[in-house]
């Protein structure tokens, strides 16, 4: 190394510079494509990340729901479905003591429609029988006052946490907690209210966490038998959080046929894998991904072809150059080198370009769409790296074609 | 040793039915240290000798020795070394890189000869020096005049210390006093050591050199003395 590529990078500046217009164009191709692929992943990955926001607002990726369903499709139940009680707080149970450490908390859940009546409002609204780590589960959190405790579940106690939209409705005035309310016709104190909880996916969307904020939660078991009299403690469902995800796949099935046994081999229950869902999810994504790579390398491969247009009618105009070169004594290998050093400088200064664009680009478009901006630094390498590729195999032929040149004829070259 | 040895050497251009016979079987031999004059009309197959002798291109057939190494059948890049390492050219256009500086015009054979910077940047001034301009190392090239241009490509030419200066019609572009003292400086560098061919069709600069060699029609019209040769062999 004796300083020839500061050299011949030097030299390709001065040719960048002395030909701004010619060398813009140039750029400009790499810049749009670069501009393009990296707006395209940025503004696929912001969604995803406004996503991963939301999941982790619901509680976390990592739990596995367990929810009643119809075992009997069509025509009538046969004795055993009948018989079969469904999904109980047993089924809850069992399933934590299942490999025992592998799960980290445990929730259930049955709900009502009932008649709920405060002071001040008296409607029909869903009652929500919750038990063990529900409000953790859901992700909710506590404002005021306590949660429903394991003792509140197991003796029934009439006992009731309200969401924020709920103790405004009930308790206009305030200070919900320790007050009565009705729902059916059981008098409950009211404990604890939630934290509000506020989700929109675009800036000027609807609260998705609207219907969340409304709930009315007492013990689980405060529904099941005083409000429906039912002696085996029926849920509509029951979430295990297993932090381990590894672990998921495993768990799941060992639930699966622990539950099939419960349920003497009837299948009215249905298992979702809240990450594996999420995973689905994600992977159309990829397609919308895929599709912005593709229109950004399109940009690039079009970019390329006007780039190679360019460079072989600059090339016509340094012939002369390229022939004194060669008379002094440069091989083809080096002309090669000093047209691909200005492939490259052109390529790099438009990729740069076209990252700043892109971020530009990325803004505007979630800003429209009222998503937070986030770019992944993965998404600059790999969009700077095809423009990268796409400059420097384009280039090729016009320095391909320098490097053949005959000295003789490029020197009479007029 | 000499510097050239050339025998039968034939350039032809194009295929059999519209082949043009530049060089017909040249015979040429330059001493060390010799100043020879090429002279002849347009057309004479001057400028192909030159080619052929700068090893800018390869001879149909015939076989040519340059300083001491047969090169009429070397590659393209072979040629290019031998270009860098054994020729200074010197063209009547001077053929500078408008771009680049006069030091960086002086040093780019260097350059392509892997001298190392500090080298470069030294045996560049030196050069700028002997050829008279040593004020205008950073100057470009449209900066300066005729002249001095002319100067700076006779410097770039010695810039690996060739065994061969080649100039064609150096003075063609200049006024003639100018023309005259860089035909001085040609002279000097010949009284140094080098070995001088000059491409002209001015009898009068060729009239400066210690011997002339006149083409016509892809030969070498006459054969005539030879003073050095057998000398400096």
């Amino acid at each position: 190394m004796n300083g020839a590529f500061r050299i011949r990078l030097a030299a390709a500046w001065i040719e960048i510079r002395e030909n701004l217009g010619r060398s813009t164009l140039q750029a400009l191709g790499i810049m749009l494509g670069v501009a393009s692929v990296l707006g395209g992943f940025s503004i696929s990955d912001s969604q995803r990340r406004r996503a991963d926001e939301l999941f982790a607002k619901l509680g976390g990726f990592d739990k596995l729901n367990v929810m009643s369903s119809e075992a009997v499709k069509d025509g009538k139940p046969s004795a055993l479905q009948t018989a079969n009680l469904g999904l109980r707080f047993l089924d809850a149970e069992e399933g934590e003591d299942q490999k025992g450490s592998v799960v980290e908390a445990v929730s259930v859940t049955r709900n009502a429609r009932s008649r709920v009546r405060s002071a001040t409002a008296d409607q029909e609204r869903m009652v929500n029988g919750i038990g063990r780590d529900y409000l953790d589960l859901d992700g909710y959190t506590i404002r005021e006052g306590r949660a429903i405790s394991n003792e509140d579940f197991q003796r029934a106690n009439a006992v009731a946490v309200l969401g924020d939209e709920a103790a405004k409705t009930f308790f206009p005035e305030g200070n919900a907690v320790g007050k009565t309310m009705k729902v059916g016709d059981i008098p409950v104190t009211v404990i604890g209210v939630l934290e509000e909880r506020v989700f929109r996916f675009r800036k000027g969307q609807n609260n998705i966490f609207r219907r969340r904020n409304r709930i009315i939660a007492v013990p689980a078991t405060l529904v099941s038998r005083r409000m429906q009299g039912d002696a085996y403690q029926r849920l509509d469902r029951v979430t295990f959080r297993v932090p381990k995800m590894e672990a998921m796949a495993d768990f799941a099935k060992d639930l699966d046929g622990m539950l099939r046994a419960n349920h003497r081999g009837q299948q009215d229950f249905r298992l979702d894998d809240v990450a594996a869902r999420i995973r689905r999810q994600r992977s159309q994504g990829d397609v919308y991904n895929m599709i912005f790579m593709l229109s950004g390398v399109l940009a690039l491969f079009g970019g390329g072809l006007v780039n190679v247009n360019i460079q072989m009618a600059a090339l016509k105009e340094r012939v002369r150059e390229v022939g004194v070169k060669m008379a002094i004594g440069a091989g083809g290998k080096e002309i090669f080198k000093e047209f691909m050093t200005e492939a490259l400088l052109l390529t790099g200064l438009g990729g740069l370009g076209g990252l700043l664009l892109g971020v530009g680009f990325s803004a505007t478009i979630t800003g429209v769409l009222g998503v937070p901006l986030y770019m992944a630094p993965i998404s600059f390498v790999s969009a700077f790296l095809m423009a990268a590729v796409f400059g420097l195999l384009f280039a090729l032929y016009p320095a391909f074609k320098a490097s053949r040149l005959s000295p003789m004829e490029a020197l009479r070259y007029e | 040793m000499n510097v050239i040895e050339a025998s039968q050497i034939t350039k032809t251009y194009g295929s059999n039915g519209t082949a043009v016979h530049a060089l017909r079987g040249v015979d040429l031999t330059v001493g060390r240290g010799e100043f020879v004059a090429l002279i002849g009309p347009s057309g004479s197959g001057k400028s192909t000798l030159m080619a052929v002798l700068g090893c800018l291109d390869s001879p149909t057939s015939g076989r040519y020795m340059l300083d001491g190494e047969y090169v009429e059948k070397l590659s393209a890049s072979r040629l290019a070394r031998i270009r860098n390492e054994k020729i200074g050219f010197v063209f009547q256009s001077y053929n500078l890189l408008p771009k680049a500086s006069i030091l960086r015009n002086i040093e780019l054979p260097m350059l392509y000869a892997g001298v190392s910077s500090k080298e470069r940047r030294e045996r560049g001034m030196e050069l700028l020096e002997k050829v008279g301009i040593p004020d205008k190392a950073k100057a470009l090239p449209n900066q300066l005049s005729g002249g001095q241009r002319q100067r700076v490509a006779i410097a770039r030419a010695l810039a690996n210390r060739p065994a061969l200066l080649l100039a064609d019609e150096p003075t063609g572009a200049l006024d003639s006093k100018t023309g005259a003292e860089v035909l001085e400086l040609f002279g000097e560098l010949n009284r140094q050591g080098n070995a001088v061919i000059l491409v002209t069709h001015d009898p009068s600069i060729a009239a400066r050199a210690s011997r002339q060699v006149e083409i016509r029609d892809g030969l070498i019209a006459q054969p005539e003395a030879r003073p050095h040769e057998p000398l400096a062999a």
